[in-house]
């Protein structure tokens, strides 16, 4: 079906379900929004409309929570997408989730260490640093653990793929180890911190997280786009795409970088959310094309609309609380990538998709 | 008043609409506009707003406040360390009211933010400070009397079993394990000492069989095999997942001790240990009953969820 | 022409290749014939760039290996391995296409998509071109390698630049007609300024397609010849440790080997 349209057509019906997504999220809650309701709220912000006392609440419900909440969600959308895209495109592996090469599981433990040791002494480095402890932290673990693995699984120069995967695989194990000692030996109110935050949640958006997860979103996102053609050629093998005129190291360790910079500052802010960055990809790769310089941009654009269901998703199902948007996407990513594998194993023999 | 979504233009949230229209959480009908609204996060206030008889400015709860049966009618606004602020907000709360204990911090900031009261009362780690909160509470709730009377009969019934409870001084004391069932992380958990169910046993003429002090500790055989306990009390959730003092027995490791062979393993309702509140006497008595129950004293009978205190 | 210059390579303690200096005639189809581990594939890997040599240099023509550009080298040289593993869907023309990567930015040209339909039009791929590469049979694949390959060094109509063409046992896994589709396509282009270098396992075929041969042995070049009837036959016994006996094709007269142990 989406085979019959070009790519600008594809790019702008994911741009029209984005929209409607979009503004569906922002308009659905434990508070409804009608979009009349939306705009006098932005023009009342803008100056272009008076304000009134009777909107007050659901202006200030609207702007300060609801919005960046609403943007937070679609811009971690996009990350995990880009994410899942250039992690299959470098290990030319569908099976490879951007917390597979250790970044999410790092991330989690940096901001466990906050959690958890935040008061003691160890870490009063951490108190200037406010309320950014957490981020900071957080990246510095993605960036160490993923350098770690990087580090682990390269020799003369070279990197190669499977000790990549497998020292990710070590790797997500310890941090996961070391979370979980933090978890134990917290007292009782900072476990419970950590494990409702490792589902992954939208809740505590403001402006300033969101601003600084879309500006590094972007920043990745741009550059990225530079690569698709490398990473086309990568498809063919290292060796091959060396013949082209690529260099897969460099190319390999450039785009790891970005790819960790991008998750590490997204997973700091909502927690650990899986199955996006896999699913993603996959369902691209089977409704249209396997060209990067196709699937870069639409993952962007299809992650954000996934996230912005799953979100709407999180906030009606037990009102007026919030269900935790890990389980949503674990709940509906298990599935999903189950029946990929089946359909695979169905055309086996003409490779992963047919 | 919470508005019902309009919404026939977005096909794809049509299905997720109709969820939210399903969805209006509790029944605001027959409330004036211009009461005050409170949403209260704590299972402690929450038992003693009703105590009061100051409940029924009460919009939401949380989600592990279930004492006295009638808060169950409320909508809840999350598990207390997961709250979200607009499932609060939609609340349209007067005050936001909470002993401290929530997450995540962030909360808090976002209701300040929309300009919703906050009201964070603690109760503190003793008997007198828990009073202090329900005369705080009576003051602010304008249910002075109530609380003066509330606290007087609680202050009296603390002496009454006390005095009582001294008679355990001098005479062995029994080893007694504390067990809780965590929902949340799906575990067993023993209680260690310090804390105020450590406080009430004490009172009550007992010794924790766990030496550490401080919260809790996930429940191992190992950690059983070490307590050796003569006595065990398991909260209400995690007892009744057994469902009797002998099935009780079976959970690894307590077969092996004193409690496990002489079936002495009792059930206690959470609400009544783990918080001070006008219950503690009874429930003190309750405990005597299970450590000594050759010298039956007067206790009443059947202390598992009693109605609360009879209101002015 | 490809002049190698003095080339050593060494892992660790080991000689795998040297010293060979030769030099691959331009404008031929150079074979180069040997046992296994002798080094062929070593040295076919330095002489397109993929390998650093521990010695020695590498140049076409004039210009040495090291101070082209990756771009620079992948617009002048092609190479066709045995086998390309490609998992995803990818329809034949975008493969095709990404060997006109390394003359384009970020869109590809009228010109480019032209030559991606000539090269595909030249190994009868034509008909196929939107299908996804993975349905393909192993010669059809090949094919599409080839077309690739093609399109990367496709001298346009005026053939000023001299291009390279690397073949690396491209046929071990084809039959006899994709063998020999295969390589009649290769011989086309060195009507076009360019220089063939292949390594080929099956020595008659070799005779029939090549015209020089550099034999190694023990990574070391120990024969070169510009004609077929000028590989003697004791030094293909020696390397290749067969018994070789020559018999003349009765319809044109030329060499094919038969060959027992």
């Amino acid at each position: 079906m989406l085979k019959r349209l070009s790519f600008a057509q594809t790019y702008l019906l994911l741009g029209v379900l984005l929209v409607i997504s979009l503004v569906a999220s922002a308009g659905i809650g434990a508070f409804s929004f009608t979009p009349a309701e939306m705009l006098r709220y932005l023009g009342q912000r803008l100056g272009w409309v008076p304000m009134t006392s009777a909107d007050a609440l659901g202006r200030s419900v609207f702007l300060t929570l609801r919005l960046p909440r609403v943007l937070l969600a679609g811009i971690s959308g996009a990350v995990l997408g880009v994410s899942g895209t250039l992690m299959q495109g470098l290990f030319r592996n569908p099976i490879v989730e951007p917390g597979l090469v250790g970044t999410s599981a790092g991330a989690a433990l940096g901001a466990a260490l906050v959690f958890v040791l935040g008061g003691n002494t160890a870490l009063a480095f951490t108190r200037p640093l406010g309320s950014l402890a957490v981020p900071v932290l957080a990246f510095l673990g993605a960036f160490g653990a993923t350098m770690l693995v990087y580090r682990l699984s390269t020799s003369f120069g070279k990197v190669n793929v499977f000790t990549l995967l497998l020292a990710g695989i070590a790797v997500n194990a310890v941090a996961s180890a070391g979370t979980g000692f933090l978890s134990y030996i917290a007292h009782d109110p900072q476990a419970r911190n950590i494990t409702f935050w490792n589902l992954g949640t939208f809740t505590t958006a403001d402006w300033k997280g969101t601003e600084m997860v879309g500006l590094f979103f972007v920043l990745c996102f741009l550059w990225s786009l530079r690569y698709g053609k490398s990473l086309n050629a990568l498809m063919l093998g290292e060796n091959e795409a060396a013949f082209l005129g690529v260099n897969p190291q460099r190319l390999i360790l450039q785009l790891l970088i970005v790819n960790t910079i991008m998750v590490a500052v997204d997973t700091s802010m909502v927690g650990v959310i899986a199955f996006v960055g896999l699913v993603i990809p996959h369902m691209l790769r089977m409704l249209k094309s396997s060209d990067y310089t196709f699937l870069l941009p639409a993952s962007a654009l299809f992650g954000a609309v996934l996230m912005e269901v799953i979100d709407i998703v999180a906030r009606v199902i037990i009102p007026p609380a919030e269900l935790p948007i890990g389980i949503i996407t674990a709940v509906i990513g298990a599935p999903v990538f189950l029946w990929i594998l089946l359909r695979e194993r169905q055309r086996a023999g003409v490779g992963f998709y047919g | 008043m919470p508005r019902f979504p309009q919404r026939p233009r977005v096909a794809l949230a049509m299905l997720l609409a109709l969820a939210a229209a399903c969805s209006r959480p509790g029944n605001d009908a027959a409330r004036d506009p211009a009461s005050p609204r409170i949403v209260v996060v704590s299972k402690q206030i929450n038992e003693f707003m009703y105590e009061l008889g100051a409940e029924h400015d009460i919009v939401a709860k949380d989600l592990t406040s279930i004492y006295p049966r009638e808060i169950m009618k409320l909508p809840s606004v999350g598990y207390h360390r997961a709250l979200s602020a607009e499932g609060i907000i939609s609340m349209r709360p007067t005050v936001f009211l909470t002993d401290g204990n929530l997450g995540p911090a962030a909360v808090l900031t976002q209701l300040r933010k929309v300009g919703i009261p906050i009201v964070i009362m603690k109760p503190g780690s003793t008997v007198d400070s828990a009073q202090m909160l329900m005369t705080a509470l009576g003051t602010r709730f304008h249910h002075e009397h109530a609380a003066d009377s509330i606290v007087a009969q609680w202050k009296q019934g603390m002496h009454d079993v006390l005095q009582d409870t001294l008679k355990w001084a001098g005479k062995p004391r029994p080893r007694v394990l504390i067990i809780h069932f965590g929902q949340i992380i799906n575990n067993y958990l023993a209680i260690k000492r310090g804390g105020v169910p450590d406080q009430l046993l004490r009172w009550a003429g007992g010794d924790n069989a766990i030496d550490s002090v401080g919260g809790m500790a996930r429940l191992t055989p190992e950690l059983i095999a070490k307590a050796q306990p003569d006595i065990i009390i398991a909260t209400d959730v995690g007892f009744d997942r057994y469902g009797s003092a002998a099935k009780f027995a079976t959970m690894p490791g307590v077969a092996l001790t004193p409690a496990g062979k002489s079936g002495r393993i009792y059930k206690i309702y959470e609400q009544q240990i783990m918080y001070y509140g006008p219950r503690t006497p009874a429930a003190i008595r309750e405990i005597e009953g299970m450590l000594h129950p050759e010298l039956a004293s007067a206790a009443p009978a059947g202390g598992n969820a009693q109605p609360a205190a009879a209101r002015p | 022409m490809v002049e190698i210059r003095g080339v050593r390579y060494d892992v660790g303690d080991t000689r795998i290749l040297g010293e060979v200096s030769t030099a691959f005639r331009p404008h031929r189809f150079n074979v180069i014939l040997g046992p296994n581990g002798a080094g062929k594939s070593t040295l076919l890997r330095i002489a397109t760039g993929l390998l650093h040599p521990t010695a020695g240099t590498v140049r076409y023509g004039d210009r040495p290996l090291a101070g082209l550009s990756a771009l620079a080298l992948a617009r002048t040289r092609a190479v066709l391995s045995q086998h390309v593993e490609l998992a995803f869907p990818l329809a034949v023309e975008d493969v095709v296409l990404m060997g006109r990567y390394p003359h384009y930015g970020r869109t590809a040209t009228t010109l480019d998509r032209e030559i991606v339909h000539r090269a595909l039009q030249l190994v009868g791929m034509v008909p196929k071109r939107t299908q996804p590469y993975p349905t393909l049979s192993g010669g059809e694949q090949q094919k599409v390698q080839m077309a690739r390959v093609l399109a990367q060094i496709w001298n346009y109509d005026d053939a000023s630049e001299h291009k390279y063409l690397f073949l690396d046992e491209p046929t071990s896994s084809l039959d006899v007609h994709y063998q020999l589709h295969l390589l009649d396509t290769a011989r086309e282009l060195l009507r076009y300024n360019c220089t063939i270098v292949a390594i080929l396992h099956d020595l008659n075929v070799a005779f029939q397609y090549g015209d020089s041969f550099f034999l190694l042995e023990g990574g070391r070049v120990v024969h070169e010849a510009d004609c077929a009837d000028e590989v003697p036959g004791d030094v293909i016994e020696r390397v290749f440790q067969v018994s070789a006996r020559r018999v003349s094709d009765p319809v044109n007269g030329s060499g094919l080997w038969r060959f027992s142990l």
